[in-house]
């Protein structure tokens, strides 16, 4: 009986703590807002009162029901007679159990089959943007970008200026640009320097096996959006890999593709102006300051047109690898967060970490520490860098038993892609030459543009296959015999002359436009003749070229083959060196 | 800080005040054993109207209830009497269940006031109720464990024949209350002499034995109104059931008069067999619904046929168990 009783009293003593515990809650916002004073805290903060209502009244509600129906019981009980007061609470404990079970099921069923149990939000995705901490500072680089986004924050937090001159709020804002750029940072900083709610979901979390739990999800997110921007002035939404959503539909018979299509639907829907809801002044409700951040690294041409329409994804800001500068800034950034040799010279990382984007760059700093502490150093040296750099481009090397002759023909092979890289090539430097083994490939001869090239004119397309092919040369001047080591070159090579002709109008028979454009049923065959033999010639005045280059150079190409065979590796300065013994210099590289 | 502490020990006042609420509603027994009988005394008389007095011996209470109209002329119960008996156990059975009091049994003692000397004595067990109440056994079962009797006043009877002898002794009447008080009244000693008479309660300790003898008497009456076999068979005369303490031993004493129906059966032993069987299948029953095992063995006299079978403990939960049969025990 006296357990009996103490279960009770602990039922009840849970129901009123939970009430206390809210009691609390209102009693401190009710003083802070009296202490703070401000009519527009105060006006903030009874929108946040009703906004926790209306999120958790329905749980204050059952609490308070439950504590009612515990007080009526133990008075009901405590009216009854003693005899069946005991009978009454010696069964209530097998009733709990059992209303219990019949209530779990209950609610499980119901919220799965009829609440969308399935599309239900977690919790966590809700941040306070001053929680996110990401400021302006804090991005590095991308200047352009940075400065649309400070825009773009200035009119969120500006909302009354955008209605003064009778303009619409923004709806949305997609952020396009290659994977590692700083796309999320850069949301982040928006939310942080807007101040307000930020809710980040990826685009794969909308897809789900059942058909409509997407959608549901969607309406789900915008719901708690709205939510956040009545009791907060405002919503960001973050949507990361917004492709895996945003792909244009398909419209197919088989349905297929219904899934991802109703998701899509419901997001443009969703930011559409349907959904707007006005006030008695005509104004947009406050609710509606919901403002969906986009991020893709997926080429804009395959995203839907809807979905890019103004209205919805009104801003676009093209986020792109970092320039010089600002490698030289991210590398600053990494290093100074950890301890590096100060005579590392940032602006020389800087240049041959070109088309790296800052994820890779973090990635590269981050490699560099790991070896450095392997090395059972305190600090990251410039070799540890530039070791971190070919394992993250060049792959790991790896043990792989190699006959002399083999290695020779590599060792040659290697030289020449060298020599005529070094010589020939009007952009890039070459790094590193290298005959150890690596991912797939027996040598390597790393190189790149001291600068971002954006297009591809003839010279260096020549030089690029050129260079390719140096490596066949080599080995035929060598052993008069060519090996299979030259697939990949060939490939590339032979994929770059066949673009000079059918694409650019690069051959020399004056062949100009783009010939892939047009079906090739609809090409002539003596066109199609004349375009493959335009091809060919290309790749034999290479080859020729090439063949002229190392016999003339042979002293060289003999010395850098002996030199890899001894060092199996050459670096910049290696390499740099004996060109300079020899007398080459190279040709002058331009940007 | 110092906020949330005060609202936390503003809840804890609440919280105690809360049970402290509760506890004055009345978390203990409802009817506390020292308001007893002054509890059934105000139930009968508050919710049913009825004026009874009670009188409690030991872990048995008796009630005792004057009626007006107790039995009609065929010497049944009267509708309205069956009411108000009814209303008393219940008032009875409320009390006695939501009490501290260790009660056992409980004993009305209805009698019609016109007619003094004829009393219905109701005798029910207290855990029988419980378990009633509780679904633990049929209502059916629980009818055949109340013990109902319709008799004459035992101490009536006593009283007309001592006042008949002083009167012709021609004793002083102011003596006459004196040596009946001194000589004639005492407490009863069986289950049998329990009674009302003139203001006094003639009232023992049931225990659980003379009540479990007293209800196999019951029930094999029972069973000879019920049961086609006996009835057609044979007249009951008379049943009588006692517990009774021989030296160290202790045992069940039943003893069975009937006639048999048929002049042709008269030396039929078969039949007096069935007779057997009938009382061994009660006491069986008996012993083992109420799991007493405080007896050495049953011994069941026949009157008739002078047979007297004695089954010990052991053997009676054989034949339950039908480990052995009726043969072998009378054999």
């Amino acid at each position: 009986m006296r357990l009996l009783i103490i279960a009770t009293a602990s039922l009840y003593s849970i129901a009123l703590a939970v009430t206390v515990i809210f009691g609390l809650w209102i009693v401190e916002i009710g003083l802070y807002s009296l202490l703070l004073g401000g009519l527009g805290v105060a006006f903030l903060l009874s929108r946040k009162i009703r906004m926790y209502f209306r999120w958790h009244g329905v749980r204050y509600g059952i609490i308070t029901a439950i504590y009612v129906l515990i007080r009526l019981s133990i008075l009901g009980l405590s009216k009854l007679e003693s005899f069946y007061r005991q009978i009454t609470l010696a069964t209530m404990p097998v009733q709990l159990l059992m209303v219990s079970l019949n209530a779990v099921i209950f609610v499980y069923m119901y919220l799965t089959f009829m609440r969308g149990g399935f599309s239900k939000l977690s919790s966590k995705l809700q941040i306070h943007g001053e929680q996110v901490n990401v400021k302006w500072s804090d991005v590095i680089g991308m200047e352009n970008t940075k400065a649309e986004a400070r825009e773009v924050v200035e009119l969120i937090k500006d909302r009354a200026r955008v209605k003064l001159i009778g303009g619409k709020i923004l709806r949305g804002i997609l952020m396009i640009g290659p994977p590692g750029c700083g796309k999320t940072y850069l949301a982040k900083a928006i939310a942080t320097e807007a101040g307000l709610p930020f809710i980040s979901m990826s685009g794969s979390e909308f897809v789900e096996i059942f058909v409509g739990v997407g959608a549901a999800r969607v309406r789900a997110l915008f719901k708690k959006a709205r939510e956040l921007a009545y009791g907060h002035g405002g919503c960001i939404v973050f949507i990361d890999e917004l492709d895996a959503i945003a792909r244009k539909r398909v419209f197919s018979v088989f349905g297929g593709t219904e899934e991802t299509n109703s998701t899509q639907n419901q997001l443009l829907a969703e930011m559409d102006g349907l959904q707007e809801r006005e006030d008695k002044s005509g104004e947009a409700k406050i609710e509606q300051n919901v403002i969906v951040i986009g991020a893709t690294n997926a080429p804009e041409e395959t995203l839907d047109r809807a979905l890019m329409r103004p209205g919805r994804f009104d801003r676009k800001l093209y986020v792109e690898l970092p320039n010089l500068e600002d490698r030289e800034k991210l590398f600053a950034f990494y290093l100074g967060k950890t301890k590096y040799d100060p005579s590392i010279d940032m602006s020389r990382l800087a240049r041959k970490a070109v088309y790296k984007s800052p994820a890779d760059i973090e990635n590269i700093v981050k490699e560099a520490a790991l070896i450095a502490t392997r090395d059972r150093r305190e600090v990251i040296r410039l070799d540890d860098i530039s070791e971190a750099m070919e394992r993250i481009d060049l792959g790991l090397k790896h043990k792989l038993s190699m006959s002399p002759r083999e290695k020779e023909k590599t060792a040659y092979h290697e030289a020449g892609h060298l020599i005529a890289l070094y010589i020939l090539h009007p952009t890039d430097d070459v790094f590193k030459a290298s005959i150890i083994p690596r991912r797939s490939t027996l040598g390597v001869v790393h190189h790149q543009p001291r600068e971002e090239v954006f297009t591809f004119d003839k010279q260096r397309l020549l030089a690029d296959i050129k260079a390719d092919l140096a490596g066949y040369v080599a080995e035929k001047i060598k052993f008069g015999t060519t090996s299979s080591g030259v697939a990949m070159d060939f490939k590339d090579a032979m994929t770059r002359a066949h673009n000079m002709v059918w694409k650019w109008g690069m051959g020399d028979k004056g062949l100009l436009g783009d010939y892939t454009a047009i079906p090739e049923s609809q090409l002539s065959e003596k066109l199609k003749e004349e375009l493959n033999a335009e091809t060919n010639r290309i790749f034999e005045r290479c080859v020729k070229e090439v063949e002229e280059l190392l016999t003339k150079e042979r002293a060289l190409l003999d010395r850098f083959a002996k030199e890899l065979m001894e060092k199996e590796e050459l670096d910049y300065d290696e390499i740099d060196a004996i060109f300079k013994e020899y007398g080459k210099f190279g040709i002058q590289k331009s940007v | 800080m110092i906020l949330r502490i005060g609202v936390i020990f503003l809840a804890g006042i609440f919280l105690v005040f809360s049970f402290y609420g509760c506890d004055s509603c009345g978390w203990g027994p409802t009817y506390p054993k020292e308001k007893l009988e002054e509890s059934i005394v105000r139930i009968c008389k508050n919710e049913y109207k009825i004026d009874v007095k009670v009188h409690t011996v030991g872990k048995t209470i008796a009630i005792y209830l004057p009626l007006e109209n107790l039995i009609d002329f065929s010497f049944a119960l009267t509708k309205d009497a069956s009411e108000k008996i009814n209303n008393v156990i219940l008032s009875v059975s409320r009390v006695v269940l939501s009490t501290d009091a260790k009660i056992d049994f409980y004993c009305i003692i209805a009698h019609d006031i016109r007619i003094p000397e004829i009393q219905v004595i109701i005798i029910k067990s207290v855990d029988d109720v419980k378990r009633l109440l509780l679904n633990d056994i049929s209502r059916g079962e629980y009818g055949k464990r109340i013990l109902i009797d319709m008799r004459m006043n035992p101490q009536s009877q006593k009283e007309r024949s001592v006042k008949e002898i002083f009167h012709r002794m021609r004793l002083d009447p102011q003596w006459q209350e004196q040596v009946m008080n001194d000589f004639f009244r005492s407490d009863p000693t069986m289950l049998g002499d329990i009674g009302y008479w003139e203001g006094r309660f003639y009232v023992k300790d049931i225990t659980k034995p003379e009540f479990l003898a007293e209800q196999m008497a019951s029930r094999l009456k029972i069973d000879f109104k019920e049961n086609k076999d006996l009835s057609d068979n044979f007249f009951l005369k008379s049943v009588k059931g006692a517990y009774l303490e021989k030296g160290s031993e202790r045992y069940f004493s039943l003893e069975v008069f009937a006639e048999p129906r048929w002049f042709e059966d008269l030396e039929s032993s078969s039949l007096t067999d069935k007779l057997l069987q009938a009382i061994l299948n009660i006491a069986a029953h008996v012993m083992h619904v109420y799991k007493f095992e405080d007896f050495n063995y049953i011994e069941i006299n026949e009157r008739r046929s002078s047979r007297m079978v004695r089954i010990s403990k052991g053997m009676l939960e054989d034949y339950r168990k039908k480990k052995i049969k009726f043969d072998e025990i009378v054999r």
